[in-house]
């Protein structure tokens, strides 16, 4: 090797070079990439069919990944089973593991294991009171059937909202906390709780997976096609128009002050939308708070069902039959005048 | 204030007084926030639809348009309960005071001044429907001579009527579900938005289809009848659709020479009247 001589010349030029490296590296001095997993994964494109035909998209987006609420977590840290390089099929990743992250509070392994605790005390449970399997517990949803990893969504909902941190906020933080380690630890943490992350469609979209299934709603007797019904009420519409603060399937099936994962059945006294608390939901302060407890007998789910709302079918019906009584034989007198005045002195039979 | 001649000649051709200024105000602000409500109300019904995204931006999105069509929903309940005083005071005016006047005012009478209005539907038009119907299906070629309001207007002014009653009051009962609900129970705003929506895409079709067809889209108005704006109605529409109502009036005028024979009918007789 030949021995680099510092001249006038290559003194410039290795500085240059040197700042622009520094530039340009910048965002890895953030990235958990200890395993240079991005060297494959950061092509676009990376993908592959597996084995039930379903193409699998493989590729990590490293800004992305970067400003995500799992950024500071490693690859190996939730993908355990990939030990080396190149590696086998992964396995799906499992929430509740143990990752290597540790929480800095307490310096210990970080895990969401106690999340699973207060599902399995909610109406979600795969089992019931007495601890005995529920029917059809395969059907009971599990973490990643309600969350998925934001990173992975395809498009962010609103135009000017983007994925990740905002680094206009990021400068706030920055006037004080000068170490940028610290803020990317706990600033990335705190809003993203503190955010909404998904819109209420989003969330409807997500519980109708399995509360529209028709199989699903008949193999657990459930009343309604709960996201479907509530896609007919003005706050369902609305959400469907992109308001944001219209209430969504947690807002009121969640106990203010309790997690999602805590959701009860409505037969549950504690529940939120037990028949006693429900005029509470409705009338709290952010939604009717002038509300009496009457409004809470609207029905939100009530559908166009003879089983379900007898009274509701009939009196749509009398409404189509009224449109289509008043409407057709209206549109009948048209066409036959249009045809009339084809044929204006045309006569079946004359007059004497 | 302007005066109204019963027929006014224009280059040679007549035209009949029908609506007053009051009147045409009335419709056209009837018209202009029907229309405004149905563009806002409609992506709600069809929220799914591929236009109704659109559509609803054009108005503000969710954030405003909910805001607008109460503004006109509003602006219609005022013009309903000003329509009604409106025609209660013209027949107080100048049918009851001078029944008052002439010492006949009592129940029965009062009642009858009602049955007698102009658009009160009643049994000719019954007739009227059968004969149009021998005249559509080829019967006969003699339209039925109508009077001042034939059913069709009649079923133009009732119909939105009773659409006002049951679209506006659903309308503030979802408005003002709260206050609503104090009183009625919850179940109320799920019954409120099946007639409100409902109601809403009857009046709609019912307005853009069948009304729009009669005083615009039809051959013998094509492109566009100008009676609402004007408040005349040119004389070959007047002779198709209200033969009676123009005889009288003609006569009325001194003008029984110059009568039309009826529409359709190239049968004049030798008098020159209308008469069988």
């Amino acid at each position: 090797m030949r021995e680099l001589k510092i001249t006038s010349v290559t003194l410039p030029t290795f500085t240059l070079v040197l700042s622009l490296l520094m530039i340009f590296l910048t965002p890895d001095v953030y990235s958990a990439d200890i395993g240079n997993c991005l060297l494959c994964h950061k092509y676009p494109g990376l993908s592959r069919v597996d084995e039930k035909g379903k193409l699998r998209l493989l590729y990590i987006n490293e800004d992305i990944f970067n400003n995500s609420v799992h950024a500071k977590v490693k690859c190996e840290g939730c993908h355990l089973d990939i030990q080396k390089i190149p590696h086998d099929p992964a396995k799906k990743v499992d929430c509740l593991a143990e990752c290597h992250i540790k929480e800095p509070s307490s310096e210990q392994k970080f895990s969401h294991k106690d999340i699973e605790k207060t599902v399995a005390m909610s109406v979600h449970s795969k089992y019931d009171k007495d601890g005995k399997e529920k029917k059809f517990s395969e059907d009971l949803p599990t973490c990643k059937e309600c969350h998925d990893e934001p990173l992975y969504r395809p498009i962010s909902f609103f135009k000017q909202v983007r994925a990740g941190i905002s680094e206009l906020s990021l400068s706030r933080c920055k006037s004080c906390h000068k170490k940028e380690d610290f803020i990317y630890k706990f600033y990335n943490h705190v809003t993203s709780r503190m955010h909404r992350t998904r819109n209420p469609l989003n969330i409807a979209e997500s519980c109708s997976r399995c509360h529209d299934d028709l199989q699903i709603i008949k193999r657990h007797n459930l009343s309604a096609k709960a996201a479907f019904s509530y896609g007919e009420t003005f706050h369902g519409k609305a959400a469907r128009f992109m308001d944001e603060r219209i209430p969504d399937c947690l807002d009121c099936h969640v106990k203010k002050g309790d997690a999602s994962h805590l959701m009860l059945s409505k037969e549950n006294p504690e529940s939120a939308i037990h028949e006693k608390n429900k005029g509470k939901i409705c009338a709290s302060i952010d939604c009717h708070p002038s509300a009496s407890p009457k409004l809470a007998k609207y029905g939100v789910h009530s559908e166009f069902s003879l089983d379900r709302s007898p009274a509701q079918y009939y009196f749509t019906v009398f409404f189509i039959i009224l449109t289509g009584g008043t409407l057709l034989p209206l549109m009948g007198i048209i066409l036959l005048d249009l045809i009339r005045k084809l044929f204006p002195n045309a006569m079946i039979r004359r007059r004497k | 204030m302007e005066k109204h001649p019963l027929i006014k000649i224009k280059d040679g051709k007549k035209y009949f007084y029908r609506f007053t200024l009051n009147q045409r105000i009335q419709h056209i602000i009837l018209a202009w926030s029907v229309v405004t409500l149905v563009l806002t109300g409609m992506p709600l019904k069809f929220p799914d639809a591929s236009w109704a995204p659109y559509l609803y931006a054009l108005f503000g999105g969710i954030k405003y348009a909910p805001v607008i069509h109460k503004a006109f929903g509003s602006i219609l309940l005022i013009l309903f309960v000003y329509h009604v005083v409106y025609v209660i005071y013209l027949i107080y005016k100048y049918q009851i005071v001078p029944l008052k006047a002439a010492g006949k005012k009592n129940a029965r009478n009062i009642l009858l001044a009602f049955a007698k209005q102009p658009l009160v539907p009643n049994l000719k038009d019954a007739y009227d429907i059968k004969d149009l119907m021998k005249y559509l299906l080829f019967f006969t070629n003699r339209r039925p001579e109508g009077d001042k309001f034939t059913w069709k207007e009649k079923f133009d002014y009732w119909a939105p009527f009773w659409g006002m009653v049951v679209i506006g009051f659903s309308g503030l009962v979802m408005w003002n579900k709260e206050l609503a609900t104090m009183i009625l129970p919850g179940q109320a705003i799920n019954f409120s938005l099946i007639a409100h929506s409902d109601e809403a895409l009857l009046a709609a079709l019912f307005l853009f289809i069948w009304h729009w067809y009669n005083v615009h889209f039809s051959i013998t108005v094509f492109p566009m009848g100008k009676v609402f704006i004007t408040g005349y109605l040119p004389e070959e529409l007047m002779v198709e659709e209200h033969y009676q109502h123009y005889t009288e009036v003609m006569k009325q005028a001194g003008l029984e020479h110059e009568i039309l024979p009826p529409h359709g009918s190239h049968e004049v007789n030798q008098e020159g009247g209308h008469t069988l």
